[in-house]
C-alpha cells in the first residue's frame, strides 16, 4: 500500500482533469489494482476543514507515511514572498508544500505550472510563480536545486499542459510499485521513457515533413505544420503521437501544430501577438530548426528534399 | 466561358512578366511579422486580379541569389504552383517572389 496525497496551487485543475480521464491504467486501477491509497485529492477527498488539516499535520509529522507527494499547479510566492495569495488549510500553500516535500518519499510535479511555471509564471507573472524545482528552465523553483526526496530522487517532472492521462498513471504506478529505480530521468527530470522521442516521433505528417510540403490551413490534413503554422514537433520531447490522447489523435493529426508544452519554455516568446500558431523566420528561413540540424544544412535538405518531392506528395492523400 | 486551364493562365503571367510588369520586389520581409504585413494586404485583392497579385507579391521571371519558386515552402513543383493561400497561382520553378520560403 503507497500513501498518495495530491495537491493543487495556482492551478486550472486541468491536470485533475486529465487523471481523472486516465485509461492505462485508470484512476479506479491506482486503487483497486496497484495498491494506491489516495490520502486526499482536491476533486476526490471528503475531508474538509479541520480533518483535512489534521491529515496534512500527520503527514509532515510523519504519523502517516507519505510516500508520494503530487502538486499540481505553480508554488505562489505573492505578494512579497509571503505567499498568501494562495493560502490552504490555513496557512500558504507554499509552506504546505515545503514540509510535505520534505516528508515525502517521492515527489511528483505534474503539468507546466508544478514543473516550471507554465502559464501563470510567464512574465510579467504577477503571482510570483514558480515550479516545484525549476522556474522555467532555471534549475530552483520552491524547493531548491538540491531538493531529493526521501527516496534519493528530485522532484520527478511530468509536464505538459495538460499533462497526458496515462504518463501521469503510468508513473505513479512505477513509482508505488517500487519501480522507481527503472525511471531515468533527462536533464530536466522528466521520465525519459516518455520524453526522449520528439512530439514528431509518429505523427501521420512525416512524409510531408520529409518532402517540405506545407500545411497552410487549419485542419487541413495533407502537410506539415512545421513551415507556416509553427509546429514544434520537431523540438519538442513528448510522445503525443505515440501514446495519443483519447486513445485516437493528437494535436498534429487533428490539424493543429503542437505548442512545445512539454518544455520549459512554455508558453514560448511569452505569447506575443504573432508568435502563437506562427513559425518565426529570419529572412525566409525558420528560426527555430529541428533539434540538432543548422541553419546551412537545413537550407540544403529543404532544397534536396523539396527537388525530390513526389506527385503523390502534393495532391491530397485521404480521400473518402 | 470556358475556365482557363493552369498552363494558359501560366502562360499569362509570363507574358505579362516578359513584358515589364513592375511588381513590389521590395522589402523582402525580414521575418514573419513583416511577411504577414504582405499576406494581408494579398488578402484583401480579388481572386481574379492576377496583376494585382503579381505586383504585391513582387512576381519575378528569374531568382533572385538562391531563392527561386523550386526550393520555396509553398511551391508544389509538380503542378508548378504556388500554394500560398492568399497567391495561389501558377509559377515557373525558376521564378521568385518575395514571400519566399525555405
Ligand atoms: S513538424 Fe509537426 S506536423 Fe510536421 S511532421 Fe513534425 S510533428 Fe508532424
Ligand atoms: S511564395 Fe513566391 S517564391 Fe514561393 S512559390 Fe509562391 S511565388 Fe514562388
Amino acid at each position: 500500500m503507497a500513501n498518495l496525497l495530491w495537491l493543487q496551487g495556482g492551478a486550472c485543475s486541468g491536470n485533475t482533469m486529465s487523471f481523472l480521464n486516465a485509461e492505462e491504467p485508470s484512476a479506479c486501477d491506482l486503487v483497486t489494482d496497484f495498491g494506491i491509497n489516495i490520502l486526499w485529492h482536491p476533486s476526490l477527498g471528503m475531508e474538509l476543514g479541520n480533518d483535512l488539516q489534521q491529515i496534512l499535520k500527520d503527514c509532515v509529522s510523519g504519523k502517516i507515511k507519505l510516500d508520494i507527494f503530487v502538486f499540481e499547479g505553480t508554488v505562489v510566492n505573492a505578494p512579497d514572498g509571503t505567499g498568501t495569495w494562495n493560502r490552504f488549510a490555513g496557512r500558504p500553500m507554499k509552506e504546505w508544500v515545503k514540509e510535505l516535500s520534505a516528508a515525502a518519499d517521492f515527489v511528483v510535479a505534474i503539468g507546466d505550472c508544478a514543473t516550471w511555471g507554465g502559464i501563470p509564471a510567464t512574465a510579467p507573472n504577477p503571482t510570483d510563480s514558480v515550479g516545484l524545482q525549476f522556474l522555467k528552465k532555471n534549475i530552483g523553483g520552491a524547493l531548491g536545486k538540491t531538493f531529493k526526496a526521501k527516496s534519493g530522487l528530485p522532484v520527478i517532472n511530468i509536464p505538459g499542459c495538460p499533462a497526458h492521462p496515462d504518463w501521469v498513471t503510468q508513473i505513479l504506478v512505477a513509482v508505488a510499485t517500487g519501480r522507481a529505480g527503472d525511471l531515468t530521468l533527462d536533464e530536466y527530470q522528466r521520465p525519459k521513457t516518455f520524453f526522449q522521442s520528439f512530439t514528431q516521433t509518429g505523427c501521420t505528417r512525416n512524409m510531408h515533413f520529409a518532402y517540405k510540403v506545407s500545411t497552410t490551413q487549419f485542419g487541413q490534413r495533407n502537410g506539415c505544420l512545421f513551415y507556416d503554422l509553427g509546429c514544434r514537433g520537431p523540438m519538442t520531447h513528448s510522445p503525443c503521437n505515440r501514446i495519443l490522447w483519447n486513445r485516437q489523435s493528437s494535436k498534429t493529426r487533428a490539424g493543429m501544430p503542437c505548442l512545445g508544452c512539454t518544455e520549459p519554455e512554455f508558453p514560448f516568446h511569452d505569447l506575443m501577438p504573432g508568435t502563437v500558431f506562427k513559425t518565426q523566420t529570419v529572412m525566409g528561413v525558420p528560426k527555430e530548426l529541428p533539434l540538432g540540424v543548422d541553419k546551412s544544412s537545413y537550407i540544403k535538405y529543404t532544397g534536396a528534399a523539396k527537388a525530390a518531392t513526389p506527385k503523390w506528395a502534393e495532391e491530397d492523400m485521404f480521400v473518402v | 466561358m470556358r475556365e482557363e486551364s493552369d498552363k494558359e493562365l501560366l502562360d499569362r503571367i509570363a507574358k505579362m512578366l516578359d513584358g515589364g510588369l513592375k511588381t513590389m520586389t521590395e522589402p523582402f520581409p525580414e521575418d514573419n511579422f513583416q511577411f504577414d504585413v504582405i499576406v494581408r494586404e494579398l488578402a484583401h485583392i480579388k481572386k481574379d486580379d492576377v496583376e494585382k497579385k503579381l505586383v504585391v507579391s513582387g512576381y519575378l521571371n528569374h531568382p533572385i541569389e538562391e531563392m527561386r519558386c523550386m526550393e520555396c515552402m509553398y511551391y508544389l513543383n509538380h503542378r508548378k504552383w504556388c500554394n500560398l493561400p492568399e497567391i495561389d497561382l501558377p509559377a515557373e520553378p525558376d521564378w521568385w517572389c518575395r514571400l519566399w520560403r525555405i
